[in-house]
């Protein structure tokens, strides 16, 4: 059973179409990084999975069952655009407010465990309005893990964090979803701290679903290539791309070769046959982020 | 239904920590009792004016007028306006900024992506503020009797007696049901925005100011009680149904 399947989904804020017959599928125990421009539908998409504003159309599906059902409601944890904190409360204070609304019987227990998860229990006494982004955000992750949820949505979580922060969170992440079987939408600009987790991508572009796919998948669609530097990079270039069917010159200016050829060939094609000497070469593989990039420009 | 209980019984758990930990009620609270001993206090300093508006005559003046008195009903003198009916204006106050105080720290969004029901929330948030505006009428009564004592003024009762202040405290009390329901439907409109739901409720409660009065005269009776306690009961449950409706069929961020 898939944690999460949308289909057609449709939202309309007047005459703006936020959500264009949107489709997705968050297998369950995953960690799904969905990903896009500002303004291509994650946050709405995200706040009707958990009941914040109502779809135009389509359909939402939590655990098999409509995302209104009650009882699988109750198994989101969430932290959309902030913790949704009193400020003049302390951190405790808030914690236990929440565990009281999900009624978790050993309240105190359970918050003193999230906190530690989050590396927060030493700032339960602090007011929250005094905490700093990134204690706020840990925070945030510390209310969405409250009550053991089986899916938790989160939006922007690593926003603000120091290193440390995402080196917990990552922690945080791949533990509840290894140890709880717990399904996490992540959003995030970070992408190259996505990669680092996500088990499965969602790219989205103008409310609709572009591409879907696995980690392993991604990997497989990410080519490699071959950067070098040459004494003559002009020369190098115009013989390469008569060779090769693409070449591409980055903005460190080394030159790209993507036909999945090796260094050594590249190297002996220039320098035995034409004399241009290589002073640097590597061989790479293409990332999420300049996949994405990629992708975007597709549809541009 | 046990469910149901059961969420109501955390909900209100909740809302009245809430209300009870924020400086908000106590300052509403200290407003109420300051309100009534600086009118009945400068209005007396101010007595025998030479533009004849009427001033207190006795402390229950503060506290309303007598059915069928002089200044029952619709006359706009200074005693009907400067008396407890003015706390239904804050008591607007009280619930428009604790509800959107939910809505504005994104507490609302967190207890309603795992609540998918709203009426307890509702209920609740009803009831609580209902608190908050009775500790209200009850400090602006202390206020009355303090600032009656020290402004000298005489506690006389002509045309009422003892029960009949009694049944209009309750009147009142039961009285703040039915704002209440009105401001917090205007609440959950409003959301975080806080200045029109307060916009709102204070324009839509200056229509309803003229019947205070009428409903909870000083000489007010069990009938009062009742009347008020029913209108009460039908507009928490009529109003309170509303507010449900709109917390579930508008954008809750």
């Amino acid at each position: 059973m898939n944690a999460i399947e949308i289909r057609n989904l449709t939202k309309n804020f007047g005459q703006k179409q936020a959500l264009n017959g949107l489709n997705m599928t968050v297998p369950q125990g995953a960690i799904y990084g969905f990903i896009g421009e500002n303004g291509s539908g994650k946050s709405t998409t995200e706040k009707i999975i958990c009941g914040l504003i109502h779809p135009s159309g389509g359909e939402v599906k939590l655990f098999g069952k409509d995302y209104k059902d009650a009882e699988v409601r109750s198994k989101i944890g969430v932290l959309i655009e902030s913790p949704g904190c009193f400020p003049n409360y302390s951190v405790w204070n808030n914690m236990m407010l929440q565990a009281a609304n999900l009624g978790i019987a050993n309240a105190e227990e359970e918050v003193r465990k999230v906190l530690q998860v989050v590396h927060m229990e030493g700032s339960a006494s602090n007011k929250y309005k005094n905490c700093s982004l990134g204690m706020k955000q840990r925070i945030g992750i510390a209310f969405a893990l409250l009550g053991n949820p089986a899916l938790l949505i989160l939006d922007e979580p690593i926003n603000g964090l120091d290193a440390d922060g995402m080196r917990i969170m990552r922690e945080v992440l791949t533990g509840v979803t290894k140890n709880y079987n717990c399904t996490v939408v992540i959003s995030s600009h970070i992408l190259g701290e996505l990669e680092k987790i996500a088990t499965h991508y969602g790219i989205v572009r103008g409310g609709k679903m572009i591409a879907e796919m696995t980690a392993e998948e991604l990997n497989a669609n990410c080519p490699t290539f071959v950067a070098l530097k040459a004494k003559d990079t002009a020369t190098a270039k115009a013989a390469l791309e008569r060779k090769y069917s693409r070449v591409e010159t980055d903005e460190e200016g080394y030159i790209r070769i993507y036909d999945g050829v090796k260094a050594e060939e590249v190297v002996s094609y220039l320098y035995n046959g034409l004399n241009i000497a290589v002073t640097e070469i590597k061989t790479n593989k293409i990332g999420l982020e300049e996949y994405y990039i990629d992708l975007m420009k597709e549809g541009r | 239904m046990q469910n149901f209980l059961n969420k109501l019984k955390t909900m209100l758990k909740v809302d009245f920590k809430r209300m009870f930990t924020m400086p908000l009620v106590y300052i509403m609270a200290g407003v109420s009792l300051a309100m009534p001993i600086l009118i009945l206090v400068m209005t007396s300093m101010m007595g025998g004016s030479e533009d004849g508006a009427a001033m207190f005559t006795n402390v229950w003046q503060a506290i309303s007028s007598v059915s069928g008195g002089e200044s029952a009903g619709m006359s706009m003198d200074l005693t009907t306006m400067c008396n407890m009916n003015l706390m239904y204006f804050l008591i607007a106050v009280l619930v428009c900024v604790f509800t959107a105080e939910d809505f504005r720290s994104g507490y609302a969004k967190n207890l309603f992506t795992v609540r998918a029901k709203k009426v307890d929330y509702v209920f609740s948030k009803s009831l609580v503020c209902f608190t908050g505006g009775a500790i209200m009428i009850l400090a602006y009564f202390i206020g009355a009797m303090l600032g009656g004592a020290i402004a000298g003024l005489p506690f006389t009762t002509e045309g009422f007696n003892a029960g009949g202040i009694i049944a209009c405290l309750f009147a009142k009390i039961f009285l703040v049901a039915v704002f209440v329901a009105i401001f917090l439907t205007f609440a959950v409109v409003a959301k975080q925005r806080t200045w029109l739901s307060i916009l709102l409720s204070i324009g839509v409660g200056a229509f309803m100011f003229m019947m205070i009065p009428m409903m909870t005269p000083l000489n007010a009776t069990f009938i009062h009680v009742v009347m008020t306690l029913a209108g009460g009961a039908i507009f928490a449950v009529a109003l309170g149904a509303v507010s449900n409706l709109i917390l579930n069929k508008t954008s809750l961020v």
